[in-house]
């Protein structure tokens, strides 16, 4: 992929670029950013969104995510250490298209119906009347047409697009353009997955977008089989640089690493705590036993 | 002012903008990229160490003298009125309007309101508003009458081109959003000049919210006015619910206007209305006037002496 060897500015030892567009001289310390023209797959980022938690702050949600998991999760997570900690701006494209659908429903188109029946009362036949609301279905096609904007999908094999998903949004209001300042310094990933990937990722989530307008614009009291096909026009997709704190979270002496991933921007934090399935079976034993025991005493009253 | 426009939606881009506001389209840029690869270091410009971001300072911050270069905040600036109206209502013919329509608010009106009114405070007021006009592709599904069988509703459904011609948005505080639409129609746009002109005094309102929730107001003004015109005019049937819109807009152009209306307050029988005169046609003038409830209840024992005079010649026969 995108790997460089350049000569550090400052005391002119060798770096290394190993998939990434940021390092930290071997000898100097002092950090680089790296430049060079746009490849194939291997664009220059044109916007970023900058860090706005710094590692204290992104150190007390994770301190608190770990706190707060439930009753289930192993013991361990409650008291975790956080063996590895990273800022990472993690590449990801930012997609926008002209969608056109063609849809198809049934809208339910509510009424309600005076009914008689009959019923015992006070040991005698009546006959009475109620209302009640039926819905008619009929069937509504058209098109539609809208644009797409702000679909967000990761362009890093390390984080893939659904964990990314877990901590978004990102406000857009605070992009701006790739600029030297904003990542020396910070872990700055480039793009690993390639390009087509990355646009069947985005045309997924456009077309989810494309459901939830649709759902929107359906009109009745309710609607059902809603099914449409689109077609995206004039797509373009940037590559942008969000800010991501991965935590690797230990929670075990002889058990693997959970990674645990906030968002750098508004903090929102997501990991998958270990189950304990010790825990798991005891409150599965537990219930058991009162069901049984409800069982014995009410069962013996008969 | 816009220098260029969006190449997907024809949307004039401006001055800051990372991205078309209408369709979200990059603005394209300017690239300093090298030649070949480098490996760059950003120095601090006081001891020419290198810095690094910082995220607790949103910018730049040298690890060895401490000193800190913030980065260029993303361009959402405060609105402001690019284009003022002039006053063509002075404030004596403001008196006479007011004076006029306090005359002609009907029978149920005391008969002395436009005499016995004593006009207070009259404030000249350049009030905020956005004017657009834009293309849009609009898709619309609703319910109507027409077509409806067991329930009294069928779902109807189409697409329409539709042009926009100065719609106005208020974002005024000193009216309400209905006054302000009640006053629209009597702009003359083409009178606009770069400067406030009129009385003395006049307040000029800011716009008091930021470029990007400014374009979402004008969004959903816009989506309003569609909602309204597809209702009236695309939608068969004469009864409509839950029409549903949606719109692809092209060459969205919006426009910052100060607009020149008069508030002013009057005093009658000891308690105060307000009026609104519209700063350049004097007709529209509107407000809060007082009922007679000396006239109302003489009509109410008319009405029920009536009926009694009839009821009793009924039980008379």
């Amino acid at each position: 992929m995108g790997d460089e060897t350049l000569a550090c500015d400052e005391c002119g030892a060798s770096l290394r670029f190993e998939g990434t567009r940021t390092t930290k001289c071997p000898y100097c310390a002092s950090p680089s950013v790296l430049a060079r023209p746009a490849r194939h797959d291997l664009p220059n980022p044109d916007f970023v969104v900058a860090f706005v938690l710094g590692q204290r702050t992104a150190n007390e949600i994770a301190k608190g995510w770990t706190r707060s998991r439930g009753p289930f999760t192993h013991g361990g997570i409650k008291n975790a250490s956080f063996d590895d900690v990273r800022g990472v701006y993690v590449p990801a494209y930012l997609y926008g298209a002209l969608a056109r659908s063609a849809y198809s429903a049934e809208i339910g188109e509510n009424y309600t119906e005076t009914e008689t029946y009959t019923t015992t009362e006070n040991g005698k036949t009546v006959t009475k009347t109620r209302t009640v609301t039926k819905t008619e279905w009929r069937s509504l096609s058209g098109n539609w047409a809208g644009y797409v904007r702000d679909v967000v999908v990761s362009a890093s094999k390390g984080l893939p697009n659904a964990l990314l998903g877990a901590v978004e949004p990102f406000d857009l209001r605070a992009l701006r353009r790739y600029d030297v300042g904003q990542v020396q310094g910070w872990l700055a990933e480039e793009p690993s997955l390639g390009g087509d990937a990355c646009m069947a990722h985005a045309r997924q989530e456009a077309q989810e977008d494309v459901a939830a307008a649709l759902a929107r614009l359906m009109p009745g009291d309710s609607h059902r089989g809603l099914s449409f096909s689109t077609t995206f026009e004039r797509e373009i997709a940037s590559l942008v640089l969000v800010p991501v704190w991965v935590f690797a979270v230990r929670y075990a002496p002889d058990k693997p690493l959970v990674r645990l991933v906030v968002n750098g921007q508004t903090g929102r934090a997501y990991g998958k705590a270990p189950l304990s399935w010790a825990r798991v079976a005891i409150a599965v034993a537990l219930a058991l036993a009162v069901i049984a025991v409800v069982v014995l005493v009410f069962g013996g009253e008969r | 002012m816009s220098a260029a426009a969006c190449s997907r939606c024809a949307t004039p881009l401006e001055a800051g903008d990372l991205r078309c506001a209408t369709c979200a389209q990059p603005a394209p840029v300017r690239d300093d990229v090298p030649p070949e690869a480098t490996a760059r270091i950003l120095r601090c410009e006081s001891c020419g160490a290198a810095v690094a971001f910082s995220a607790e300072h949103q910018g730049t911050r040298c690890v060895f003298c401490g000193s800190v270069t913030r980065l260029e905040e993303p361009h959402d600036p405060i609105e402001a009125a690019e284009l003022y109206l002039p006053f063509k209502t002075s404030p004596e013919a403001a008196h006479a309007a007011v004076r006029g329509w306090l005359g002609t608010l009907g029978f149920f009106r005391p008969s002395d309101l436009a005499r016995a009114a004593t006009i207070d405070n009259i404030k000249p007021l350049f009030f905020a508003a956005w004017v657009f006009d834009a293309d849009a592709l609009v898709s619309w599904a609703a319910d109507s009458d027409q077509g409806s069988r067991r329930s009294d509703w069928a779902p109807h459904a189409g697409q329409t081109r539709m042009r926009f011609d100065a719609i106005l948005v208020s974002a005024s505080r000193g009216l309400q959003a209905e006054e302000a639409s009640r006053l629209a129609p009597g702009f003359d746009l083409r009178t606009s000049g770069k400067s406030p002109e009129g009385p003395e005094g006049a307040t000029v309102e800011r716009f008091d919210v930021q470029r990007s929730a400014a374009r979402t107001i004008i969004a959903r003004a816009l989506e309003a006015t569609a909602v309204q015109r597809v209702s009236q005019g695309e939608v068969p049937g004469r009864r409509v619910r839950n029409c549903h819109v949606g719109v692809v807009l092209h060459g969205l152009v919006s426009k910052r206007y100060a607009l020149p209306a008069y508030v002013l307050a009057y005093r009658y029988d000891g308690r105060v209305y307000r009026a609104i005169v519209h700063g350049q046609t004097p007709q529209l003038t509107f407000g809060d006037a007082p009922l007679s409830w000396r006239k109302i209840a003489a009509l109410v024992l008319g009405v029920l002496a009536l009926i009694a005079v009839i009821v009793a010649i009924a039980w008379r026969r």
